[in-house]
């Protein structure tokens, strides 16, 4: 996928993260209030088992992601708002300070990093500009990366004193901000031929509050206090154990029972659990995951030609009806226990949520009415049809994810309810979300209508285009590129979006990412059943974290303590 | 644990090979009668085949007479505990869990029972051509038979479901999953039959008579193989009906919303500590069965094996 | 003797090769493969995809690949892992020792229980206690594993909070003998239930056959004493079936019980089967199907060696 680039050169690339203040993240205290103590031990379950600790080179698994956080930081974080925070580097570049440059001709850019002097690698060796080219090194070197993008667009990285490093990009890259979210020590690295097989791989140390010192495959893996943690005093704790357990039930039940003190990710449907105990928290902060029903709006095949419509979905009528007749407010309530809100757009939280967009709430009177007026006549058996067609459809979502069963259970009968007959027809997720040369029903479309969530980063823009735009639907011809899998064409959605990739003014971008998210609405391209939230659990001995929707939970360990009791 | 401990391992294939016993055509009526009155006289059999015949019963007619749909949700009535009105409570979305545990049963005792026909199907079928023509064909089938004895069976089951996963209903690939990976032991069972009955007089007799191969087959040779073909089927069935459970709990089981004992109780897993009545019932269900059907297969290893039951007499 | 052993042993090598050959035309028939997880993902452009195809050598034909596993393997280059970059061997040889353990505390506590219960229902047969034994093995023999292990957890974990709910041992603690007994015992009372109601009901059938047989008749006849009737001449005989039965279990030892494994979190054989046939992790998965086939072959082997040691009768010329 091509990422955003910004064609026209001009006065556009305000420094985002000091413009995305503001944003909600629903920021909820963390643990106890009494005063912080020193020392202890932690233990962390982890339902699943990261394959490698070198988040984002070797592995793309969240639990990656949330276990490496711990040694390995960036030159930039993202904060709970959303907005990158400066880490090992003094300020944000941006164009208002000098640090970012465009070339004369509008074609490239220069960004300038000024690391904060005397910082320590956690072996004592200082860190330097050399590690930031290392990093990039490696990652447009190394052929086990697991993804190249962004740092494929830089064509070198200077180093002209050891606390200044200048990335050269090719282009203009807007997204620029998150790259360098995770340094490498190259004097730790630079005589390893393949990293990934390295021991370094699997107890890795950087210039976060732990290093890893042990880890044993399908048990634990150990992090210890990194002495040389550039924060005084911090961290608090002397050790934290991720303790690698085969399920979410085992994690409850082993925090339930204090063998650990904190778990990662839990269900919604899990929450009583927790709430029964007095002695366990439950951390919930908004995501920006949205959970959807997508309509295949072309004719289903494999691969789907996107000019021929649906038979049933092509009607707007029925998508419209089946809107309706979801009925969003009582899934939350009655299965997600009312952890999540009502899902509107695919952005839910961030600077670019459109603020007034609205989805209709569930009236299934209504639905019918429409599916009434469009010629759709009841049969028999209660089930709709026109022209011959019958309105019969299948729900595809990944196989063994019990809420996505529970709402399609929901779905079936609401829809029968209103006459259209819906079948259920699960993958399991290496298939469903799998690739165009893999077969995947949704890269080909060859689904009516399929259930899943969707996490778009900070700047949703990549995530827009490739997702609404004429250019993102898989086709032949495209080597099944993009992830259109509505197969849906606006040409104002296509030129709202690029609009907004030609200006860094947010106020602009805003406005067309709205009206673009407007045009999918009212297209009814979608239902946005519910905003999920990121939930963990610790127990209330635990003090100091603070949930982040942007990140894991493990992203201020620095500051966790246990307090004795 | 030779039922590897996890999923027992398929149709058992140790059964002591058919003995003494010739049933000849016109001598097998008092033999059955023997056998009937052999199987009578293990009490536990009885009251197994008993409680069994009133499982498939329930299973068949009950929810024709329930006043709920099993796929209907009500979310109103969410986590409901056992009551008149339910009397084995309400699951996670508010259906009736005891019509679930109707409907369940028909897909999990369906899957058993034709798990076991393809299996057993397919192992005569095997072990009479190897047992029978012998020779390179012989050498050929249990060689093949060797190859699939080597995998462990689970992994295979794993590695079988996978790969048809979305090319067929799920009902359909568990059963030939099932069927396909449990056929080997009745082969050899089958063959080792053929073998050891190929020497005996009255087959030689029927040969010099110029007893044609098909009937030499279906008339002597295979009737005479039949007891312990009958009791690995009805264990077989119990065993499929655990391997179908335990596909189920990794998630390679009948998928939802098709009930089956197995996938009600992997859908129980996260809400069994808050409400267990949704793991207690379907498993309550899979232990009944299949304890009563080992006891049945035992009556029946009882009744075909006379050599058990001289020693009761001593 | 040592020629049937050796023709054998010659005879279990094509087998095995057989083995690998199905494994590995089954693993990557396996729909959506190693990088599946990969694709999903909008910050990993088509271009990563194919050069990571192209890394791991997955843009090669199957029997290419095959040939080229075959020759590193008989090399004793088991591959790397896809997913974690580490070396087969490795990874195996970390969790082998964790089944053994597992497998072989319950497989020495099966047989011990096992085998005098066996022996007690078949002499006492069709009486009050035979029944109830009975009963009790088919009880254990007709629950699906995971929900025994998960009522053990509820039970003697949440509930009474004697034992520890999963692991091998307390987070953070130095290797500690009891502790590590102290989370042996729900496992391995989950597998030994079903074991030992399996082994009862074996031994109980060959020892009732044996009772039958003419010598024993004779042997009471001259007058000898119950007990070393049973023990001399029934049990010596009647375990015979055993030996092989038990001997076709050993490969378990090494295979592991993977959903036990999975339920306690018990780092062994069966769950990383399990984690890498999630992710397609082709050249792990290989290495634990070749492992697991060989010990099963080399199982029958021996089961055939003994038998054929005791029993001189089924021993060729």
């Amino acid at each position: 996928m091509a990422m955003a680039k910004l064609k026209s050169a001009g006065a556009f690339l305000a420094g985002i993260s000091l413009l995305l203040g503001g944003a909600c993240g629903n920021p909820q205290g963390g643990g106890p209030s009494q005063s912080v103590t020193k020392g202890g031990t932690l233990t962390l379950a982890i339902w699943q088992e990261p394959s490698s600790l070198l988040y984002p080179f070797y592995s793309n698994q969240t639990v990656a992601n949330l276990t490496s956080e711990l040694a390995i930081e960036g030159l930039v974080r993202i904060a709970p708002d959303g907005s990158y925070q400066p880490v090992l580097i003094k300020d944000n570049p941006t164009q208002q300070n000098g640090d970012v440059k465009i070339s004369s001709d509008g074609s490239k850019m220069d960004v300038t990093y000024h690391l904060i002097p005397n910082l320590k690698w956690a072996d004592g060796a200082p860190f330097t500009s050399a590690d930031v080219q290392f990093t990039w090194k490696v990652f447009v070197t190394d052929p086990k990366i697991v993804s190249r993008a962004g740092y494929d667009s830089i064509s070198s990285v200077d180093t002209p004193d050891d606390l200044t490093a200048v990335v050269h990009y090719k282009e203009i890259f807007s997204p620029y901000l998150g790259r360098f979210l995770q340094v490498l020590p190259k004097h730790a690295l630079a005589s390893i031929s393949d990293i990934s097989k390295s021991d370094f791989a699997r107890m890795p140390f950087g210039t976060g509050p732990f290093k890893f010192t042990e880890n044993q495959s399908g048990d634990h893996i150990t992090a210890v206090k990194n002495p040389n943690y550039r924060v005084p005093g911090k961290p608090n704790l002397d050790r934290i154990i991720f303790r690698v357990v085969p399920s979410r039930e085992a994690a409850i039940a082993q925090l339930e029972a204090h063998e650990v003190d904190a778990m990662w990710n839990l269900l919604e449907s899990q929450q009583p659990t927790i709430k029964k105990h007095t002695d366990l928290t439950l951390s919930r902060v908004a995501g920006p995951s949205v959970e959807r029903l997508e309509f295949n709006l072309a004719k289903p095949g494999n691969p789907a030609d996107p000019s021929v419509p649906h038979p049933v979905l092509g009607d707007p009528a029925v998508r419209e009806a089946l809107l309706l007749a979801t009925p969003k407010q009582r899934i939350i309530d009655k299965l997600l226990n009312g952890l999540a809100t009502p899902g509107n757009s695919p952005l839910s939280i961030g600077v670019f949520a459109p603020k007034d967009l609205k989805q209709a709430s569930y009236d299934p009177a209504r639905a019918k009415q429409l599916l009434d007026q469009a010629g759709w006549v009841p049969g028999a058996d209660g089930i709709r049809s026109k022209g011959g067609v019958r309105a019969h459809l299948s729900i595809s979502t990944t196989t063994g994810d019990k809420i996505r069963e529970e709402v399609e259970v929901v779905l079936v009968d609401e829809f029968k309810g209103i006459g259209i007959e819906l079948e259920v027809k699960n993958y399991p997720s290496s298939v469903l979300l799998g690739s165009w040369s893999g077969g995947s029903p949704r890269n080909r479309g060859n689904y009516d209508i399929t259930m899943y969530a969707s996490s778009p980063d900070p700047d949703p823009h990549t995530t827009l285009v490739s997702r609404y735009t004429t250019s993102g639907i898989p086709t032949t011809a495209n080597n099944g590129v993009g992830f259109n899998y509505s197969r849906f064409s606006s040409s104002q959605v296509d030129q709202d979006l690029a609009d907004a990739g030609h200006t860094l003014d947010v106020p602009r971008r805003q406005k067309d990412y709205a009206d673009a998210l407007k045009v999918l609405n009212d297209s009814y391209i979608a239902v946005w059943i519910y905003n999920r939230s990121a939930l963990d659990a610790f127990s209330a001995k635990v003090g100091g974290w603070k949930p982040n929707g942007w990140d894991n939970l493990t992203w201020d360990t620095q500051d966790w303590f246990l307090s004795k009791s | 644990m030779s039922a590897p401990t996890d999923v027992a391992a398929g149709l058992p294939a140790a059964l002591p090979p058919p003995d003494a016993q010739e049933w000849e055509v016109g001598a097998s009526d008092s033999l059955w009668r023997l056998t009937l009155r052999r199987f009578l006289a293990h009490r536990l059999a009885v009251i197994s085949l008993l409680v069994l015949a009133l499982i498939v019963l329930a299973v068949l007619a009950g929810p024709l007479l329930s006043p709920y749909d099993p796929n209907k949700p009500e979310l109103d009535d969410i986590f409901l505990g056992p009551s008149p009105a339910h009397p084995f409570g309400t699951d996670s979305v508010g259906r009736d869990l005891l019509t679930r545990v109707l409907y369940g049963g028909r897909i999990s005792l369906l899957v058993g029972t034709l798990a076991v026909t393809v299996a057993i199907g397919l192992g005569v079928l095997v072990g009479a051509v190897s047992g029978f023509l012998g020779g390179v064909v012989d050498v050929v089938l249990m060689r093949f038979v060797d190859v699939m004895l080597s995998f462990p069976r689970l992994f295979l089951l794993i590695l079988a479901s996978v790969f048809l996963r979305d090319t067929l209903p799920s009902v359909l690939i568990i059963i030939l999953v099932l069927g396909t990976l449990s056929w080997m032991g009745v082969a050899r069972l089958v063959r080792g039959s053929f073998l050891s009955l190929r020497e005996r007089e009255f087959i030689e007799a029927a040969k010099a008579a110029g007893t044609r191969n098909r009937h030499l087959v279906l008339r002597h040779l295979l009737p005479n193989a039949m007891a312990p073909i009958i009791v690995a089927a009805t264990l077989g069935v119990a065993t499929a009906i655990i391997s179908e459970s335990t596909l189920s709990f990794l998630g390679l089981g009948i998928q939802p919303p098709t009930p089956s004992w197995g996938n009600m109780l992997k859908d129980a897993e996260t809400d069994m500590m808050d409400a267990p009545w949704v793991a207690v019932f379907p498993g309550l269900a899979i232990f009944l069965v299949v304890v009563a059907i080992n006891f049945v297969g035992d009556g029946l290893r009882d009744a075909l094996d006379p050599r058990h039951v001289q020693r009761r007499r001593e | 003797m040592v020629l049937f052993a050796g023709r054998r042993v010659l005879q279990a090598l094509p087998l095995l090769l057989g083995v690998t050959f199905v494994a590995f035309l089954m693993i990557n028939a396996v729909p959506g493969g190693p990088l599946s997880a990969y694709e999903n993902n909008p910050g990993i452009t088509p271009q990563d995809i194919q050069r990571l195809q192209h890394t791991l050598g997955l843009d090669q034909p199957i029997w290419i690949r095959y040939l080229q596993w075959l020759r590193h393997f008989l090399t004793g280059d088991w591959g790397y892992s896809y997913a974690a970059h580490r070396p087969v061997l490795t990874m195996i040889g970390e969790r082998i020792g964790n089944t053994l353990l597992l497998m072989g505390t319950v497989y020495v506590i099966t047989l011990l229980i096992a085998i005098p219960i066996g022996l007690f229902t078949a002499v006492r047969q069709y009486s009050r206690a035979d029944y109830g034994v009975t009963f009790l093995a088919f009880a254990g023999l007709s629950m699906p594993t995971f929900w025994l292990g998960l009522l053990l957890i509820i039970v003697f974990g949440l509930g009474l909070g004697i034992f520890p709910l999963g692991g091998m041992s307390t987070p953070g603690a130095s290797f500690d003998l009891f502790d590590r007994l102290h989370h042996l015992v729900l496992p391995v009372a989950t597998l030994s239930l079903v074991g030992v109601a399996h082994y009862t009901r074996y031994l109980r059938a060959s020892t009732l056959e044996v009772l039958t047989q003419d010598y024993i008749r004779t042997a009471r006849a001259k007058g000898l004493a119950e007990e070393v009737v049973l023990l001399r001449h029934a049990f010596r005989n009647a375990a015979l079936p055993l030996v092989t039965v038990a001997a076709l279990d050993l490969p378990e030892l090494f295979a592991g019980a993977l959903v036990t494994e999975q339920i306690f979190g018990w780092p062994g054989m069966g769950r990383l089967f399990w984690d890498s046939a999630t992710r397609s992790d082709y050249p792990v998965l290989m290495g634990i199907v070749t492992v697991s086939a060989t010990m099963i072959i080399a199982a029958n082997l021996l089961a055939d060696l003994v038998h054929a040691w005791l029993d001189p009768r089924v021993r060729p010329h």
